[in-house]
């Protein structure tokens, strides 16, 4: 198994009013392709930023991170979101989908950035609507679908453009048990299948989905 | 990839109904405004454009110096022309001569008509490039002959071939139709020439004229070149300036300086001062060129204040599209064809607005634009304009939502700080400054037009008309016209006068009188006068007395206005004698009339003489209507006892009064145009203060819930929303008060006679923009606050 990240005390700190905060301490966190790791540890305590720093959408202020063996913290911005599009989907808690496109249009956003032509643009989400079983929902909106729905929107979305790195943060935070557990499933079959994926929960049983478990408290890793 | 974006865009339009009318209907507004002064602007600097050598046509003027004021002229003498033909001829072109352009009657079978016209030298034609319909080019070679107007035509001969018809020259002089010209466009020079006759003709019917070949003195026609192409106006001018003083030595006191005119300053910047050009419509041009810009600005700065205002909204979706693996540039490219395509949607939505106020707006800025369809400049010129709009407003919303960081605004509590909403301050700040510039700007305006109308005449115009009677067949009837008027009831007096009462043909010099100062370089409006002109115009005599029949001597005698009496100098004017330089006999003063206005109401008054015209050689018959009967009846009667001495000649007449208030003209219609402008800048900028405050209500929903159950008021919240904007508001007053007062105290200032700016046109645009905030704001400030906090509370 090849490493996909390898953090190595990497430490974020954020400035507020004077005082230096330590959101995430001296993290070392190695991840190899196929894990399903579950991220847990209570509210602040550091899973959502250890997940953006992951997913490049922020960045550790100290410490090494490689991504794919290149080292993301001496990255230049364009060269990370060139990195970050190819290997990288995010899959979160209120969904976030866009409101003024359809179902199809959300998941072909991430091809169109890539650009990835249209041909091959409208193959890629066609696949993707057959797979979630979503084709005759295309033309909604998010607002027209359930929570569930919409998460499904979001994970196909997220793996649409074929990301070696899933990152989910408390994907089921807003679903009821019924949909968790369908959408928890559906995280345990593509970590089947090969893609990698990393969650924030806070839930024990979508932790058991998963192969490691990794519990922060106050921005560290708690070793257990 | 852009199609995306536009399919965003469009859907975002739909779904924020409000704000995206605000957003277009202003920029629409905006752009509307500013096509129609780029258009009009291109219609004032295309004036003159029909004619192909614009460039090098030109007018001879001449600048003199009376008591240390230079005046600058258009009129110059014969001579002048043969000095030039003999002495600078390869300079020229055409060395056109020309008369002035005047009314005069054309004759032909029943038909006997008035036309505007010229007498020109030959090249005349081929130098105003007159496009010949039928006939010959060089129609006036043969003095006998006169070129018309494809309108004259249509008006004398109907459907007949005019050619070789013989038509009547002011009633007695016969001439030949040699060709048809196709009517000048107006924006043009000669726009009104309607015939064109032969100067050499004109030499042979008027004796005046042919008299005045050695007489340098004698500034009484025009002078029309085109320099040859390798020569600059400059080079010419200054080889020509000293032709006149060097010429005559009695001229040369009041140092004669002459230059060329070029075409192309002849309707833009055709103010003298002191014998320099000053400028002239340019200025409006420049004036409404800015003001364009403004209303545009104000319209742009809508579009940045709402798009960021509406930061809140966007932000979650820059979050996620950044999650899903967008570079800012392509953001910023997004919401660049955003702005696009509502710059574009305005800008289409503009040109319907446009064509369906361009009636309207011709109207009012007497023009005759028509929308260049097929002028392909002007599609470019839109493109670009369309480019350059998109960027100014759409620039700073796309940097700004660009730069959002995806972690803070997916989180959820992200909040644009306090200091966020600054430069949104300063855009209401600046907006609201130009409106309230704008506001007072047009109130000094229509204050200036109205002092200026208010001030004294100096003789009563109303019911007042005058008819033209330069034609020879009045000759020797002003005395029976006189009776039979009065006796039909409808005229109370008649008067005679060489010029109309709203114009000064003829200005002199050559006097001298008893205390005249040595060097004293005099020069006075003068105008001939009958019998009865002081009754006749209701003139106050403020010493001695006017022309009366009772007196034979009187046809020797002069009449002063106030002014002169103070300008020459004279302590008991009356019986005193003027001595004429070109006249053995000498005047003796009657009487002096106080001041009556007959140029430009905002300027002084001319020293003038009023001369005793002895024949019946008068150019206007000035007639007072019977005030107890209506104007219908009295011209009725008139007209009936004019066709019963002149049957073959048309009544023509004018009312004075109207004659007199073209004098506003020009300023009446920059007040209308300021005024348009004005409410159009006033009602962008609350379009924008309404969508801004619909957003910062909608912002506070909270707060207002909040304090709503700890017992506020609707007042106090009303006072709470409010308070922001007014601040804003007053700031504005602050600022755009004093700017406007410095403009418009410059604006003045070309006006000898004019109004003070008083404190209360501030007041009064201060209260007008106060009570116009309160007014947009109040009603997003009432609707919150008298929601229901429980709705409120809940949402969040």
């Amino acid at each position: 198994m090849s490493t996909l990240v390898n953090i190595q005390q990497a430490s974020r700190t954020i400035k507020s009013g004077g005082n230096s905060i330590n959101l995430l301490d001296s993290i070392d966190l190695k991840v190899n392709e196929g894990d399903f790791i579950s991220l847990m540890g209570p509210s602040g305590s550091g899973k959502s930023t250890l997940l953006n720093c992951i997913g490049m959408l922020d960045n550790f202020t100290e410490g090494n991170y490689t991504f794919l063996d290149e080292p993301v913290h001496k990255m230049k911005e364009k060269n990370r979101v060139k990195l970050y599009q190819e290997y990288i989907g995010f899959v979160f808690q209120a969904y976030h989908l866009i409101d003024e496109l359809t179902v199809e249009e959300n998941i072909e956003t991430p091809l169109l950035y890539k650009n990835v032509k249209s041909k091959e643009r409208k193959a890629l989400v066609a696949d993707m609507l057959d797979r979630f079983n979503i084709v005759g929902k295309k033309k909604l909106f998010p607002e027209q679908l359930s929570g569930g729905q919409q998460q499904l929107v979001g994970i196909a979305r997220a793996l649409v453009a074929t990301p070696k790195l899933i990152l989910a943060d408390e994907p089921t935070g807003n679903l009821n048990s019924k949909q968790s557990q369908e959408i928890m499933e559906l995280f345990a079959k593509l970590n089947n299948e090969g893609v990698t994926i990393i969650q924030a929960t806070h839930s024990e049983e979508n932790a058991s989905y998963g192969s490691r478990i990794v519990n922060l408290l106050d921005g560290s890793i708690v070793k257990s | 990839m852009y199609r995306n974006y536009i399919k965003i865009a469009i859907r975002n339009l739909f779904k924020n109904k409000v704000y995206s009318l605000i957003n277009i209907s202003g920029l629409a507004i905006g752009i509307t405004t500013t096509l129609m002064i780029g258009l009009w602007i291109n219609d004032e600097l295309s004036y003159n454009n029909h004619f192909e050598n614009k460039a090098t046509i030109a007018q001879v003027l001449q600048n003199g110096t009376y008591n240390g004021n230079t005046e600058t002229g258009t009129a110059i003498p014969r001579p002048l022309e043969f000095s030039l033909r003999k002495d600078y001829n390869d300079n020229f072109k055409y060395v056109v001569m020309s008369s002035w352009t005047l009314p005069r009657y054309l004759e032909y079978g029943e038909k006997n008509l008035n036309f505007q016209g010229n007498y020109m030298q030959k090249d005349a034609p081929e130098m105003l490039n007159l496009e010949i319909i039928a006939g010959i080019k060089n129609g006036i070679d043969d003095q006998k002959s006169i070129m018309i107007s494809e309108s004259t035509a249509k008006a004398l001969f109907d459907d007949e071939n005019p050619i070789g018809k013989i038509v009547t020259l002011n009633s007695t002089d016969d001439v030949s139709v040699s060709a048809v010209y196709k009517d000048i466009p107006s924006n043009n020079s000669f726009s009104d020439l309607e015939y064109l006759a032969s100067w050499d003709f004109f030499l042979a019917t008027n004796k005046y004229a042919e008299n005045a070949k050695t007489q340098w003195a004698n500034d009484s026609f025009q002078l029309f070149v085109e320099i040859n192409e390798n020569i600059t106006m400059d080079a010419v001018t200054s080889k020509i300036i000293d032709v006149k003083k060097l010429a005559s030595t009695d001229e040369a006191a009041l140092d004669p300086q002459l230059f060329l005119f070029p075409m192309k300053d002849w309707y833009l910047r055709n103010n003298f001062e002191g014998g320099k050009q000053v400028g002239g419509r340019i200025e409006n041009v420049w004036t409404f060129g800015i003001i364009g810009a403004f209303v545009l600005l104000l319209a742009c700065i809508n579009f940045v204040n709402l798009s960021t205002a509406r930061s809140e909204k966007r932000a979650i979706e820059v979050g996620i599209r950044k999650s899903i693996g967008s570079k800012r540039s392509q953001l910023i490219s997004q919401f660049l064809s955003e702005s696009f395509l509502i710059v574009f949607l305005s800008f289409v939505l503009s040109i319907g607005l446009v064509l369906l106020f361009l009636n309207g707006f011709n109207n009012l800025a007497s023009k005759e634009i028509v929308f260049p369809w097929y002028n392909k400049s002007f599609w470019l010129v839109s493109l670009i304009f369309i480019a350059i709009t998109s960027l100014l407003s759409g620039s700073y919303p796309a940097l700004f939502l660009s730069a959002f960081n995806p972690v803070t605004v997916l989180k959820g509590t992200f909040k644009t700080g306090r200091n966020s909403s600054l430069p949104r301050k300063i855009l209401v700040v600046s907006q609201f400054t130009v409106s309230v510039a704008l506001i007072i700007g047009t109130i000094v305006v229509m204050n200036q037009i109205d002092f200026a109308k208010n001030r004294p005449t100096g003789y009563n115009k109303e019911g007042l008309i005058q008819i033209p009677v330069m034609s020879s067949e009045f000759k020797g009837k002003r005395d029976v016209m006189r009776n039979q008027f009065i006796a039909s009831g409808a005229v109370t007096e008649m008067a005679g006068t060489s010029s109309p009462m709203t114009e000064i043909w003829s200005s002199r010099s050559g006097y001298t009188w008893d205390g005249k100062p040595d060097g004293f370089q005099e020069e006075f409006a003068q105008t001939s006068v009958s019998y009865e002109f002081a009754e006749t115009l209701g003139l106050k005599i403020i010493e001695g007395r006017g022309f009366s029949r009772e007196f034979p001597s009187d046809s020797t005698a002069v009449i002063l206005n106030k002014s002169a009496v103070a300008y020459m100098g004279l302590e008991n004017p009356a019986d005193k004698y003027l001595r004429d330089k070109y006249n053995a006999v000498s005047l003796k003063i009657i009487g002096v009339i106080d001041d009556i206005i007959i140029q430009s109401p905002y300027s002084p008054v001319k020293p003038s003489i009023y001369l005793f015209e002895k024949g019946n050689y008068v150019n206007y018959y000035n007639i007072r209507m019977n005030p107890t009967k209506s104007v219908a009846d009295n011209l009725a009667i008139i007209k009936s006892t004019f066709k019963a001495n002149f049957p073959n000649l048309p009544f023509v007449y004018q009312f004075v009064d109207e004659q007199y208030g073209q004098k506003f003209r020009a300023e009446e219609r920059i007040a209308s145009l300021s005024k348009v402008f004005t409410l159009l800048a006033i009602f962008i900028s609350c379009l924008g203060l309404f969508g801004l405050a619909s957003f910062v209500a909608e912002q506070r929903t909270k707060e207002i819930g909040v304090r709503k159950t700890l017992g506020a008021s609707v007042s106090q919240l009303w006072m709470l929303l409010s308070k922001d904007f007014l601040k804003l508001v007053v700031i504005s007053l602050t600022i755009g008060s004093p700017i406007a007062y410095l403009l418009m105290t410059k604006w003045l200032q070309k006006f000898p006679y004019r109004t003070d700016i008083s404190w209360t046109v501030f007041v009064l645009a201060c209260s007008g923009a106060i009570i116009i905030t309160i007014i947009t704001v109040s009603y997003q400030a009432i609707k919150s606050a008298t929601s229901n906090p429980v709705d409120s509370l809940r949402t969040e």
